[in-house]
């Protein structure tokens, strides 16, 4: 497998303008964490974005950052820290804000923070046949033109190399609190009625964790309309949030997207995590076999997915909505099948 | 070419013959939405389904006229205006809640149905629908999809696209597919992300399935005055960089107080050089938490006095003042041409001091309203078009408006959309390579151009060697193109 790493803008463009020019199959490498979301596919080169790192504008008072796609996700946090900022990524420090981005990952604050697809403002991309392409604008709002930007989120590295983002970021909250409940996920829905705008109600198979995040005042308001609901067995200030991951104790871990209501009749008896109100469901397996495939009946029968977001298992093979238009863009960008064909949804 | 008499008959037999119009006087009233630009059409149809949208479309494709979806036609950059022998689908009689569930936090409705009705709607269930553009009271659920609509709320709480869950679209050739999903992701590439804001240029919207937002425990409205737009403009960045995202934080200048005041009589200081109406919500501890700020940054920047409302009807009366300035502006001339670029907070007031630099150069009169939290301006230059030359002059400064917001590294619009009005002004923010790309997007969904042709896109944005126009529809449509239909 040969490795690219360029150095800049421009020799990522020479690197995907060369790998057509030879039909070699790439696979776009940020920080390697979210790698296993995606189906095996065939591959001559990786190419790296690591080197794509530099910061290229921050100004706290528009709440926009504007960073290369290989900055890493925990040198991002510092750097908005110093403005009294976040971007609610909640990924590994090592990850990239491009495979964070291209794997369409989730936050377990959502229900507060919001899609973080929402938050991409602007984005420079290489397409698959080596053209240089910008979408959507450094201000918050924006309808000018089609928006590619948010096309390559959660495209899996399948349509284009994404080089650099303008990310909308959030002020960080005064007060962070994890109340934690030991009664079963049973009263998740009774919490979260309490609570409307908490950050998170995590409900596991062993009790809850409600995570409220924003002025002290309010956070004290939002803890004791929790405690009408129930007793918290603790409450900590400043803890990483979900401080209990069963799911991750296991060699395998599909993301389940279900609407929220149905998230009680998919999750397998044990190792898991769901957020309520949102609909997601992170759920530990022993294997990508049996287990995997009866998970993803149940889901696909609500009208969710289940991909694998560790371990071997891909994405499954749920009906692709719009098929047709979704085969056009991948030919439209990726003409002659150079980024990881296969690798996406419905195998593009 | 089209044969719109064969088109009429199968509408006819498909919706029945009162859903299809063909006289002159109801052509020539959806010949346009709210925008300058005028346009023709060829018929006018009110599908009351999914069904009948896609047997529109279905009709249209077999005799070959191009097709102009249609809501509540207030959009303001010609995006509804219609060109040739479109065909012009009306959703107004879609305007059903199909279902709420709260559990679920979503809603699906048909696209017809206006803004604010959702709105009070979801209210006995603790929700709303977050975005509320000025033009709540009539426009529709479907406009706010096509447009990515805003609004004095999406600052905290984003624009339309963050509260769209999934889409029931009908493609250019009948087919209905569900964009998105009930769940909060979708298998594939995100297509009901690319469709909200796409004007109705890559399919219809047939049915919207809205996330819900709670509403807040508590909310307060405050009314703050100063003597210097600068100070104004530099409390709305003091605000935001001390870590607060009011709700909503809308700026006025001179000027549209005046007019507001007169229409309204809302209370507002007519002496002032700007006013900024903050509102802050939450519980109430949070929102004492922001109010808090608030005032510090806006004692801070020399405010001259702090109105808070005292209850809903005070709060009310401070709104009616901003919802209706646009309605009040009738006042100062009988026309009005409105952009609604987006600059970086920073620049706010060297954009405006630009503005009214222009304004006085062409000798014309203009006002500012707008969304300052977001940099989102409404420079709005009234006029009277019977005037020989006035609307001439009014062009000639909208271009150079358009031009200083660009330099100021901002965006064309903001929430309006490009529509036909500013689709001349995309080369000044994206290259030909940019707009090749989009292109490329477009003729994914649309492979004949046959959805609202000639919109969004300026002319030579090609996709390859996919032809935009396939040499048909389109060009058709742009032979068609009355004279002085462009602005």
């Amino acid at each position: 497998m040969d490795l690219i790493h360029p150095q800049s803008k421009a020799e990522v463009v020479d690197a995907v303008r060369r790998a057509n020019g030879d039909r070699r199959r790439l696979l776009v490498v940020g920080g390697r964490r979210h790698l296993d979301k995606g189906n095996p596919t065939e591959l001559d080169a990786e190419l790296w974005t690591t080197q794509l790192d530099r910061l290229v504008a921050y100004e706290p008072a528009e709440m926009i950052v504007v960073a290369e796609a290989g900055m890493r996700v925990g040198e991002l946090e510092r750097i908005l820290a110093a403005g009294g900022q976040e971007w609610p990524a909640d990924a590994p420090d090592d990850a990239t804000i491009g495979g964070v981005l291209a794997a369409g990952a989730s936050s377990a604050r959502r229900l507060k923070v919001g899609a973080l697809r929402d938050t991409v403002l602007e984005a420079e991309i290489v397409t698959g046949d080596g053209r240089f392409v910008r979408s959507g604008a450094r201000t918050v709002k924006n309808v000018t033109g089609y928006d590619l930007h948010k096309l390559v989120v959660g495209s899996l590295g399948t349509l284009g190399v994404i080089v650099q983002v303008a990310l909308k970021v959030r002020p960080l909250p005064e007060t962070r609190r994890t109340l934690r409940f030991a009664s079963g996920p049973g009263i998740a829905d009774a919490v979260l009625a309490a609570v409307p705008a908490a950050a998170a109600v995590l409900a596991t198979a062993d009790g809850i964790e409600l995570r409220l995040e924003g002025w002290s005042a309010e956070v004290e308001e939002q803890a004791h309309a929790a405690s009408g609901v129930a007793v918290p067995v603790d409450a900590k200030a400043d803890d990483p949030f979900p401080g209990s991951r069963p799911w991750e104790e296991r060699p395998v871990v599909a993301e389940v997207t279900v609407p929220p209501s149905r998230l009680a009749e998919v999750v397998p008896p044990d190792g898991w995590g769901a957020l309520s109100g949102v609909g997601i469901a992170w759920c530990g397996l022993d294997s990508a076999d049996g287990e995997l495939t009866a998970l993803r009946e149940r889901t696909h029968a609500v009208g969710g997915i289940a991909p694998v977001v560790r371990g071997p298992g891909g994405l499954g093979d749920p009906p692709l909505p719009a098929s047709e238009v979704q085969r056009r863009l991948k030919t439209a960008f990726d003409p002659n099948d150079v980024l990881a064909p296969g690798r996406g949804w419905g195998r593009l | 070419m089209a044969d719109v008499e064969a088109a009429r008959r199968a509408l006819v037999e498909a919706l029945g013959p009162d859903e299809v119009l063909s006289d002159p006087l109801a052509l020539a009233l959806y010949a346009r939405d709210a925008s300058l630009v005028e346009g023709a059409c060829a018929l006018v149809v009110f599908p009351r389904s999914v069904d009948d949208i896609s047997a529109c479309l279905r009709i249209a494709a077999e005799h070959g006229l191009p097709v102009v979806p249609r809501g509540s036609g207030t959009g303001l950059a010609g995006g509804a205006t219609p060109i040739g022998d479109a065909l012009v689908v009306v959703t107004s009689k879609m305007t059903r809640i199909l279902e709420v569930r709260p559990q679920d936090r979503l809603a699906w409705v048909e696209p017809g149905l206006p803004n604010l009705d959702l709105a009070n709607a979801l209210r006995p269930y603790g929700f709303t629908f977050a975005p509320d553009p000025s033009s709540q009271q009539t426009s529709s659920i479907g406009g706010n999809v096509s447009t990515n609509a805003g609004g004095p709320h999406c600052l905290a709480y984003g624009v339309t696209s963050n509260h769209v869950l999934a889409l029931d679209v009908v493609l250019p050739d009948g087919s209905v597919q569900r964009l998105g999903s009930e769940s909060p992701e979708a298998a594939g590439y995100d297509l009901r992300a690319v469709l909200v804001g796409s004007e109705g240029t890559l399919g219809i919207v047939g049915g919207v399935c809205v996330r819900l937002t709670p509403l807040p425990s508590d909310v307060r409205t405050m009314l703050l005055d100063f003597e210097a737009v600068a100070d104004c403009a530099a409390t709305v960045s003091h605000v935001i960089a001390s870590g607060v995202v009011p709700a909503a934080m809308e700026m006025m200048d001179h000027g549209i107080v005046v007019a507001a005041e007169r229409f309204a009589h809302a209370g507002y200081p007519t002496d002032a050089a700007a006013i900024l109406i903050v509102e802050v919500d939450g519980t109430p501890g949070a929102v004492e938490a922001q109010r808090r700020v608030v005032e510090t940054a806006a004692r801070t920047n020399r405010v001259r006095e702090i109105r808070v409302a005292a209850d809903e009807a005070e709060r009310a009366l401070i709104w009616k003042g901003r919802k209706n300035a646009f309605g009040a502006v009738a006042q100062i001339a009988p026309h009005y041409h409105l952009h609604d670029c987006v600059v970086p907070r920073s620049k706010l007031v060297e954009v405006l001091d630009g503005v009214y630099e222009i304004a006085r150069r062409h000798d014309l009169i203009v006002t500012n309203v707008f969304h300052a939290g977001d940099g989102n301006l409404h420079p709005l230059l009234s006029f009277d078009r019977a005037v020989p030359g006035t609307l001439e002059r009014v062009l000639r400064a909208s271009d150079e408006i358009v031009r200083l917001c660009v330099d100021a590294g901002g965006a064309l619009s903001g929430e309006h959309g490009i529509g036909l009005e500013k689709r001349d002004f995309m080369p000044l923010v994206f290259t030909a390579e940019d707009l090749s790309a989009q292109a490329c997007l477009r003729s994914a969904f649309d492979p004949d151009g046959r959805m609202n042709p000639l919109k969004v896109l300026p002319d030579g944005a090609r996709c390859g060697d996919f032809a935009m126009a396939r040499g048909s529809v389109a060009a058709q449509a742009a032979a068609d193109l009355p004279e002085g239909a462009w602005i």
